[in-house]
């Protein structure tokens, strides 16, 4: 017998909302809904189309429907899941298949565009924050210092650009007006 | 070994259809149908029509209860419903309250 408190047999067809604190480990099919504050134990001959809730979830079976743990996912060979995957951590073992977005990490709220699957989630990269105050104080120390070269420094300070002072250049060389039409006339 | 087990802080609402043994510690509303054994232990809240083979009652039972086989309702036992099997037995201490209807 095993140590988890609730069985769900194989021969076993459950189509309800499961709710409580223990351990449970299924080898059966459970439609529905399974929150529980254990570990849920989805074995080879389970077959489970229902979101599961729990502090820790280990699969080597089959799933439809979305995993959210406090602490673990583990997909074991054999796990077939196709739903999101969200916990602190989520392992996926050799033959452990998945189709869905996996979150690990600090898990938030909602959805978040795709990620690339078994990313760790770090904190949205905060891009290089243009500090807005040298870039203000910029233009009024200009004029009364030396009037070139001054204003290319701290411009540089304050902005990632390429050259000194002056905005980054075009990407794409600017046509003249015009340009574009004679283009598409030539052809 | 029994093959499904409803865990002591379990709940399940909704229905368990087993072709096999259950054993009930934790609570089920809804139905509870089971080709073979039937155990609610004493603790168990079963609020279902329970249908299946043998059976052991312990806990509280409210539904129909219907067994192809016999219902053994045991000291402590609180069952209110209908109770339809081949043979039934009630414990003293048993609580039972409901029409017994037996092959006669």
């Amino acid at each position: 017998m095993a140590s988890a408190a609730t069985i769900i047999g194989r021969e076993t067809r459950i189509r309800a909302r499961v709710t409580g604190g223990s351990d449970v480990e299924v080898h059966g099919h459970l439609e529905g809904e399974l929150t529980v504050g254990g570990e849920v134990r989805v074995e080879a001959t389970a077959t489970i189309a229902a979101d599961i809730r729990a502090r820790r979830i280990v699969v080597r079976g089959a799933i439809r429907g979305d995993l959210n743990a406090d602490e673990t996912i583990l997909l074991e060979d054999g796990a077939r899941v196709v739903g999101d995957l969200r916990a602190p951590r989520v392992a996926i073992a050799p033959g452990g298949l998945v189709r869905g977005y996996v979150e690990t990490g600090h898990v938030g709220e909602g959805k978040r565009p795709a990620q690339s699957t078994a990313t760790r989630a770090a904190p949205a990269p905060v891009r290089h924050a243009p500090a807005p105050a040298p870039a203000k104080h910029a233009p009024k120390a200009a004029p009364k210092a030396v009037p070139a070269p001054a204003p290319a420094k701290p411009a540089a300070k304050g902005r990632l650009t390429l050259a000194g002072g002056k905005a980054p250049p075009p990407v794409v060389p600017i046509l003249k007006k015009g340009t574009k039409a004679a283009l598409t006339k030539r052809r | 070994m029994a093959s499904t087990v409803i865990g002591a802080n379990i709940t399940i609402e909704g229905e368990v259809i087993a072709d096999e043994d259950v054993v009930v510690q934790g609570t089920i509303r809804g139905k509870l149908s089971a080709k073979d054994g039937v155990t609610v232990e004493a603790g168990a809240v079963v609020e279902a029509d329970v249908t299946g083979g043998p059976m052991s009652l312990a806990g509280q039972v409210t539904g129909n209860v219907t067994s192809t086989d016999r219902v053994e309702l045991q000291s402590g036992a609180r069952v209110v419903g209908n109770v339809k099997a081949a043979r039934i037995t009630i414990a003293d201490g048993a609580h039972f309250k409901g029409n017994v209807d037996m092959d006669v």
